[in-house]
């Protein structure tokens, strides 16, 4: 389960691949919806920490449109409903992760990305 | 009682070393491994239980995940995803703890960093960098957990063993031949019992009977260890973050465009070595 909590966080990292390298794309992703439970204490704390743009880019890739395009000041229920609902109940099941820059692919299964490279692969 | 066995590293291609005598082991014992460690250690329970809520953190080595529901008295107020480089050890760490709760995992090795630097408020590593054959790769293990921490508050914690072992241990290590920096290389056999069922060999046509095999097959299995000596981990924390250009020590007043560690903890507790420090930035 790539979630896209942890999608907000990867990056490639393959030898030479250190401008435009983030976020990655989904490709082919088969997703899996989980409730999960709702801690908006958590979220709250965690928001500054959040690539916005990537998430919300990504987020409406996968077909969900509810976060908008910019982070809204007032940080309400209805928004930290939202935002957990991305974040942590959309499971990327199966895919790869594609990077941008480089093209390569980071193959999901069984919901377990393989982030690995060769060690003379790595940057 | 296992009883650890002395190696020498040939250093040419530690990398096909650690395939073998690391990595595969871990994927063949995984669920006999795991069903042997689910006891989280108090000191590692305790620096989960001390982070502030909202936290992301990288648990580079998870095994079996057993520290990535924790902690136990605020579930679910950080977020940690782990890493491991066995696939099957990871498919065990997925469902850690209790409940149907889902972990996160990444399928990964220490020396790699598929993340953005400085994504990370908090990262540990338990047990894995003794892992690492040479020198060179535990002090470059080390920079990719400093370089995924926040330069300005991440925290971290690494575990490793130490050739100082506990009365408690069930492991009787030699002292002979140290390896460089004062540490020992060894090998820790993992006995791995199959037993139920004899395995039926198979048999021509005309004979159906089956031939039962040994009820009790033992296979054996040598993991590398690198066994820290004192002051060896304090040291190769400070190599690689003085390799990286951090300072080791308190953030100075007033200073400005410095970045350093300062090391929170430093000590040994039941046969492992640890050390806990934290990031700061004088911008
Ligand atoms: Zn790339």
């Amino acid at each position: 389960m790539v979630r896209l909590i942890t999608h907000n966080i990867l990056a490639c990292h393959a030898k030479g691949c250190t401008q435009n390298n983030f976020p990655l794309q989904f490709k082919d992703a088969s997703i899996e919806l989980k409730e999960q439970e709702f801690n908006p204490d958590f979220l709250r704390n965690f928001l500054s920490r959040l690539e916005w743009k990537a998430l919300v880019d990504t987020a409406r890739e996968l077909g969900d449109t509810s976060l908008p395009l910019e982070m809204p000041e007032m940080i309400d229920d209805e928004f930290l409903k939202n935002l957990h609902h991305v974040l942590l109940e959309i499971h990327v099941e199966e895919g790869a992760m594609i990077c941008p820059n480089c093209g390569h692919s980071y193959p999901i299964s069984n919901g377990i990305p393989n982030m690995l490279l060769a060690e003379h692969e790595i940057g | 009682m296992p009883t650890v066995q002395t190696v020498s590293v040939s250093d040419s291609q530690p990398q096909d070393y650690e395939n073998e005598h690391v990595h595969a082991v871990y994927d063949e014992i995984a669920p006999h491994f795991s069903s042997t460690r689910y006891k989280p250690w108090p000191i590692i329970a305790q620096f989960l239980s001390s982070l502030p809520t909202g936290w992301v953190g990288l648990d580079s080595g998870t095994g079996n995940g057993k520290y990535l529901p924790l902690p136990a008295d605020r579930p679910g107020s950080v977020w940690t995803i782990g890493l491991d480089r066995s696939r099957n050890l990871l498919q065990i760490a997925r469902k850690a703890g209790e409940g149907s709760t889902i972990r996160e995992v990444i399928w990964g090795d220490v020396l790699g960093h598929p993340w953005r630097d400085g994504a990370f408020d908090y990262a540990i590593s338990i047990a894995t960098i003794h892992h690492l054959s040479t020198h060179a790769r535990r002090r470059l293990a080390v920079q990719r957990l400093l370089k995924c921490l926040s330069p300005s508050h991440g925290r971290c914690l690494i575990y490793v063993w130490a050739i100082e072992q506990d009365e408690l241990s069930k492991r009787t290590v030699p002292t002979e031949s140290p390896a460089e920096n004062g540490g020992q290389d060894v090998f820790v056999p993992w006995v791995l019992k199959s037993q139920g069922q004899p395995k039926r060999k198979i048999q021509p046509e005309t004979d159906r009977s089956p031939i039962p095999t040994s009820q009790d097959q033992e296979k054996v299995f040598n993991r590398y260890y690198h066994m820290f000596a004192k002051g060896e981990l304090r040291t190769l924390v400070c190599e690689a973050a003085q390799g990286m250009g951090l300072q080791i020590g308190n953030q100075p007043e007033g200073a400005s465009g410095v970045v350093g560690i300062e090391i929170v903890q430093d000590d040994w507790e039941r046969s492992n070595y640890y050390v806990e420090l934290r990031r700061w930035e004088c911008s």
